[in-house]
């Protein structure tokens, strides 16, 4: 261990549990970190991986039944392990701070933004109730808030997602703590907010010298922000470097494995995407050995029996791994993909036409709340067969609205989808739901699309009997075919859904969606609740079922990676409109929008050596009150007096590319639009 | 870097309601709340069997007797066996008890599910019904009922059924409402299910750990309520008795000091209404548990 | 905000329009003919029509509520032909008495009820709560009268401090004028109506507890002292503000009974009373005076919580 330089916070050996009723779960076992001053620390892991009980550790805010079984966290030099509950509040958001995961619960709904700076102000800098409010309104203007005087007696309901962030992070650093810890400060955010908040706190940590450490499952934000980086896996750190040298050497096959499926911006879309099988042990009975050796390629016996120490390969390098790697996985090394089948120019397979859908405003006036809003307004796109179409946007700019227009959840207020022939909402009863088999869907929350009272068997079964197909012999049949399809085994059919992991549960709602021999699979958010090793797998799996049943996919991620790998032609979405539509090269390599272009840019890239990029400002208006004329002008770098008078339409900048946007950042073609 | 994911071991098969019984076991109140209501059930409804008693030819020689060899548990005005009254009274009582949680609770889930899918207008006047019921007290009105009924077991039930499925039908409904944005609603719409399957293999099967839950709760809350009416004198004549007609015999009494009268039947009372809110309580519990399980 | 203000009113009018519906046909179908209720069981049934008809009982039963409207619109509950009283006049001299023994037990109930819930909430699972837990659902599972029974048993009886009965005095004030006697009447409401708000209190700051900002609260230094008193007790409290609008008549049903156990001159053994007489009028009057409480019951203990918490004005 090195010594001065800087050391604000080392944590040694630090071992944590959960004492639950019968059991007890070993959350964090001999966890070693080292934060300086003005130094970022990223802690990267995957849900479950003990990062975050780590961070509530050092703020000695383990939740009821959590205690530090053993190891140090000393802050220059105090031990604060068994420190004395009164002189902790001392510390807590006076030398360490914490800002936590989802800014919208974070905050007392019933006390202004105000009072809740002040706060720590007053309880640790001993200030009156006017100089708080001085110190509050000086930090609201420094975490970048718009008229802080106005929004000392805010409610935190009154402010967006990204605004309570600021103001969080406003709450954590008035106190100018040594140490700062943000436990994924930025994953309930939308990725153009993401990269502000980000940049906000980067800043502000060189501005005011303290230690960061920043927890999250993102390597790209790591790649970006951290200076140096812990990787941790089911408990324990296996890997600590500079980040260049993590990311360009990593010794460590978790390591090694993490960042080759973290998607990318240029992963070639003909590769299979790389992917860890199985997933991580269960800490209330961990293995013996190491416990990634379960997963691990490199894997002996004696990985399984002994666990290898943390121990330093050089100067701050250090690994707990029996048979190291080197350095990165070659991309090309993954086996390509069997291309697409070019079926037979059929058309489009799904016509999307001027669909609207507006909420509220209905006769009843008694309901309260008039105010209508248009979720989605004017969207037309088509598909053809065996292609994907990605669809991309961030929350609020009505995909998910428009997802279930395609498949028939919600009547469109006007326009049509028009599916293999048949339009839907002409279609009424037994036509309707037979027409239905064509088109299925693949929700978000696998848990909540399983019903939880019926066996996986019943599940599958149901699409069969819903639609009055087969014997029961057939469809067990059918069934069985369709587990081997998404790699289950057959096992699986007495058993209840909450048995299963994330990506277990997945798998079995593809296999439902794909019961039906369907044309189209619309997936709303497919891979969004699953960690990064296991949604590989899922991604990998709809290609390949894709390519061997000729399925035609819909794919709406508010992750442009995912769609970059899925689509082969991608929309992108803003407040209810489609501002750019292309192949997926055209928006990803040649974006004419400044939106698409300002979210190619927040996009964090898991290298830490992509150059800062143009990053879009604020954050998407309320869909009640869309912005005049263009509807993203309010956040767009090259707006001008005509873009709030005139509404752009869609023109043409490659074929099949369309962008709509008076000041584009590309000439567009002259050529007459057709159809 | 295969795709076959290999399903997580899981030792045992645990099916749903499975796990439900299991988290129930482990919850020792509801052990023992179970374990009253079946000892308090024996001993109302087979006790008279093993221990015979006089309980309709009025003993005036023997009235107000303390506990003694004869009778364990002294005689009342009467002179009727307390013990052997008790169980008499308790078997009224708690039939009374289930009749009227089970009416309540099927008029109160029909009532609630019709509301919950019909939505709009439909629901919002069915609510407002319910909302006008619930403001004018129980109690007022089911004694202003039972002013007219001749009291019996069957009459008992149906006052206090009839006035009580408000609680259910508003629960219920929410239920209802939840489930329908359920994921698994829209999935197997999708899948082209029709609304009847929907409704019987999706809403009725969810939303039943909910009505078992207040079944429970029902029953506890109507013996109460019987024991009020009774109390206040409106409860079986004679030679019927429960539970609230008796302390109301014994309230006369309690100032000469005959605390046999009260306690042993007040306990029983207290007893099985403990019980059964127990139970529900577990019941919940493990319910939620089961559905939040990982 | 006044959006919803107008709203609550509307939906409270219509309310109480259907409670009056349902008032109306009780009274109907339950007391007979007013003629014979006040010519008496002697009068020939012609002298009995020709009264109804001369009052207009004989019209439709439309009319029939629309005068009845028409006379509570006046303020009139009716009159009670047994007690040759008009309903006003009977609630009106009872409702003071009645009033301030279910207010002292209510106001008592919250301030016992409030820190008891959150204490149990904090000191989850510990020997204290769990014997709070205890002794209120034993609270909880007991009917009123039983629980009056006790404590006569005790403190009547037994030690022989306090008086087994109520103050008899015609006074409003007996609570201060005479609060020995008054002691167990008040304790016993009290006593089940904290049994009941406990028990959600206790609940309710247990899923306030469980919220993402108590941890950031204790994340910036502050005492558990100041954690609970600053940012959970207002968030904890606005869920019982809405049960203590919706528990009007469980509390108006314990005050029936208790009056009743301790012989106190209220409301309550007014009702009680006019049961034994089927004195339809009275109790039917009251039961439209209590639903009224109830609903404004709801409609303040909303508008409080909409005035307390900040999400709602917006809307």
């Amino acid at each position: 261990m090195m010594a001065g330089d800087g050391e604000v916070l080392a944590v040694e050996g630090l071992s944590a549990g959960i004492r639950l009723r019968t059991s007890a779960v070993d959350a964090v076992n001999g966890v070693d970190l080292l934060l300086r001053k003005g130094e970022t620390l990223g802690l990267v892991g995957e849900s479950g991986s003990g990062k975050s009980m780590t961070g509530l550790s050092i703020m000695g805010l383990l939740p009821s039944g959590g205690h530090v079984a053993a190891g140090s966290i000393k802050l220059e030099g105090r031990e604060l392990v068994g420190l004395p509950e009164r002189q902790y509040r001392r510390i807590r958001g006076n030398e360490i701070a914490m800002i936590f995961q989802d800014p919208m619960t974070s905050l007392n709904p019933t006390k202004t933004i105000g009072e809740q700076v002040a706060e720590p102000i007053r309880l640790h800098l001993g200030a009156s109730a006017g100089q708080a409010r001085e110190r509050a309104l000086e930090m609201l203007a420094l975490v970048g808030i718009a008229r802080p005087a106005e929004r000392l007696g805010s409610y935190p309901h009154e402010l967006s997602g990204g605004l309570r962030q600021r103001v969080m992070i406003a709450m954590a650093l008035s106190c100018e703590p040594k140490v700062l810890i943000a436990d994924e400060p930025t994953t309930a955010l939308d990725v153009t907010v993401q990269a502000q908040v980000l940049r906000l706190l980067h800043d502000l940590k060189d501005r005011l010298g303290m230690a960061m450490l920043l927890i999250t499952h993102d390597m790209g934000v790591i790649a970006r922000w951290a200076d140096r980086v812990s990787v941790m896996y089911a408990g324990g750190i296996v890997e600590s470097a500079p980040t260049r040298e993590l990311f360009t050497g990593m010794r460590h096959p978790y390591t090694q494995a993490l960042l080759a499926c973290t998607p990318r911006l240029t992963q070639p879309r003909e590769n299979t995407l790389y992917s860890i099988a199985g997933a991580p042990p269960d800490l209330l009975d961990p293995p013996a050995g190491c416990r990634f050796a379960a997963r691990c390629a490199h894997a002996t016996e004696r990985c399984e029996s002994e666990a290898p120490p943390l121990a330093a390969t050089r100067p701050g390098h250090t690994l707990a791994c029996w048979h190291p790697v080197d350095g990165p996985l070659d991309p090309a090394t993954t086996p390509a993909q069997a291309p697409v089948p070019d079926t037979e120019q059929a058309g489009p397979v799904l016509d999307v036409d001027d669909l609207v859908k507006e909420y509220g405003g209905g006769r009843f006036a008694l309901r309260g709340l008039k105010r209508s809003v248009k979720a989605v307004s004017g969207v037309s796109f088509a598909v053809e067969p065996g292609r994907t179409f990605g669809l991309v946007g961030e929350s609020g700019c009505g995909k998910s609205t428009l997802a279930k227009m395609i498949v028939a959840l919600e009547p469109p207020s006007s326009g049509s989808v028009t599916a293999l022939g048949g339009k839907l909402n002409e279609l009424r009863g037994r036509a309707l739901r037979r027409h239905r088999r064509n088109l299925q869907m693949m929700f978000q929350d696998p848990l909540d699309a399983l019903d939880p009272r019926m066996r996986i068997g019943a599940i599958l079964r149901e699409p069969f009997e819903a639609q009055g197909i087969g014997t029961a012999a057939e469809q067990l049949a059918a069934i069985r075919e369709l587990l081997d399809e998404v790699g289950l085994p057959h096992s699986v059919l007495e058993r209840y859904p909450h048995e299963f992991s994330g990506g277990q549960r997945q798998r079995i709602a593809l296999a439902r969606a794909l019961a039906l021999n369907p044309r189209v699979i619309v997936a709303d958010e497919p891979v969004s609740a699953l960690d990064v090793s296991v949604r590989s797998q899922v991604l990998n799996l709809m290609k390949r079922l894709q390519a061997k049943h000729g399925l035609t996919y819909v794919v709406i991620s508010h992750d442009l990676t995912v769609v970059r790998y899925m689509a082969d032609a991608v929309g992108v979405m803003y407040l209810g409109k489609l501002v750019e539509v292309g192949s997926s090269d055209d928006i990803y390599l040649r974006p004419a929008h400044p939106y698409t272009a300002g979210l190619l840019a927040a996009i964090p890239e898991p290298d830490p050596d992509a150059g800062d990029r143009i990053e879009i400002g604020s954050e998407m208006p309320s869909p009640y009150e869309p912005p005049s004329g263009c509807r993203f002008r309010t956040r767009c770098p090259r707006a001008q007096a005509r873009c709030a008078e005139e509404e752009p339409q869609p023109r043409d900048f490659d074929p099949g590319h369309s962008a709509a946007c008076h000041f584009p950042l590309r000439e567009p073609q002259v050529t007459v639009r057709t159809g | 870097m295969t795709e076959t994911a290999t399903a997580r071991p899981v030792p045992e098969l645990t099916s749903g309601w499975r796990l439900a019984v299991r988290s129930f076991a482990q919850n020792r109140l509801a052990v023992l709340g179970v374990g009253i209501i079946v000892a308090l059930v024996l001993f109302c409804f087979a006790g008279p069997h093993l221990y015979v008693t006089e309980q309709i030819t009025v003993d005036p020689v023997s009235s107000l007797l303390p506990p003694d060899a004869a009778h364990p548990l002294g005689t009342d005005a009467q002179g009727f066996d307390v013990l052997g009254r008790i169980m008499r009274g308790g078997q009224a009582s708690l039939q009374i008890g289930l009749f009227a949680a089970l009416i309540a609770t099927a008029i109160g889930t029909l009532y609630g599910t019709v509301a919950g899918l019909a939505g709009g207008v439909v629901d919002g006047v069915m609510m407002r019904v319910v909302d006008t019921l619930l403001s004018i007290p129980f109690l007022f009105i089911v004694l202003i009922a039972a002013t007219r009924f001749s009291s019996t077991v069957l009459s008992l039930s149906l006052i206090l059924g009839a006035f009580s499925w408000l609680a259910p039908a508003r629960l219920v409904r929410a239920e209802v409402l939840s489930l329908r944005s359920r994921g698994f609603v829209a999935a197997a719409t999708v899948m082209g299910a029709t609304k009847l399957r929907i409704i019987t293999r999706h809403l009725i099967p969810n939303a039943l750990g909910v009505v078992i839950v207040n079944i429970t709760f029902q029953v506890a809350d109507a013996i109460i309520a019987v024991s009020l009416l009774g109390f206040l004198g409106f409860g079986l004549n004679y030679p019927d008795v429960e539970w609230g007609t008796q302390l109301s015999e014994g309230v006369s009494y309690l100032f000469e000091g005959a605390w046999w009268l009260i306690y042993p039947v007040g306990g029983c009372l207290v007893l099985v209404v403990m019980a059964f809110n127990f139970v529900g309580d577990a019941l919940r519990d493990s319910i939620d548990v089961r559905l939040r399980r990982r | 905000m006044t959006r919803y203000v107008l709203r609550r009113l509307a939906t409270s009018a219509v309310v109480v329009l259907g409670v009056s519906l349902i008032t109306f046909m009780m009274l109907h179908g339950l007391s007979g003919s007013p003629g014979r209720a006040i010519l008496g069981v002697e009068a020939s049934a012609e002298a009995v029509a020709a009264f109804d008809r001369e009052h207009g009982y004989d019209r439709s039963l439309v009319v029939q509520y629309v005068m009845y409207l028409g006379d509570l619109l006046q303020g009139d509950l009716g009159y009670s032909y047994r007690l040759n009283q008009s309903v006003n006049d009977l609630l009106a001299e009872n409702a003071g008495r009645t009033a301030m023994l279910a207010g002292a037990a209510l106001v008592l109930a919250i301030g016992i009820a409030v820190p008891l819930g959150v204490f149990q909430a904090v000191k989850r699972n510990s020997v204290g709560d769990n014997l709070l837990t205890a002794l209120t659902f034993v609270a909880y599972s007991m009917p009123v009268f039983l629980l009056a029974m006790l404590l006569i048993q005790v403190f009547a009886l037994g030690l022989g401090i306090l008086p087994a009965q109520a103050s008899q005095s015609s006074s409003n004030f007996v609570i201060f004028t005479e609060p020995r006697a008054m002691l167990l009447p008040v304790l016993t409401l009290t006593g089940v109506t904290v049994a009941m708000y406990s028990r959600y209190q206790r609940s309710a700051a247990l899923d306030q507890l469980a919220q993402d900002y108590i941890r950031v609260a204790r994340a910036k230094g502050l005492s558990t002292r100041m954690v609970l008193t600053r940012h959970l007790l207002r968030n904890a409290c606005l869920p019982l503000v809405t049960l203590i609008g919706m528990s009007i008549p469980l509390l108006l049903a314990g005050n029936l009974v208790v009056e009743s156990v301790f012989n106190y001159p209220g409301l309550g053994l007014l009702f009680f009373n006019s049961l034994n007489n089927q004195d339809y009028p009275v109790l039917l009057g009251y039961t439209l005076v209590a639903s009224i409480m109830t609903v404004l019951g709801n409609l303040l203990a909303d508008l409080v919580v909409a005035v307390s918490d900040p999400r709602t004005q917006n809307a």
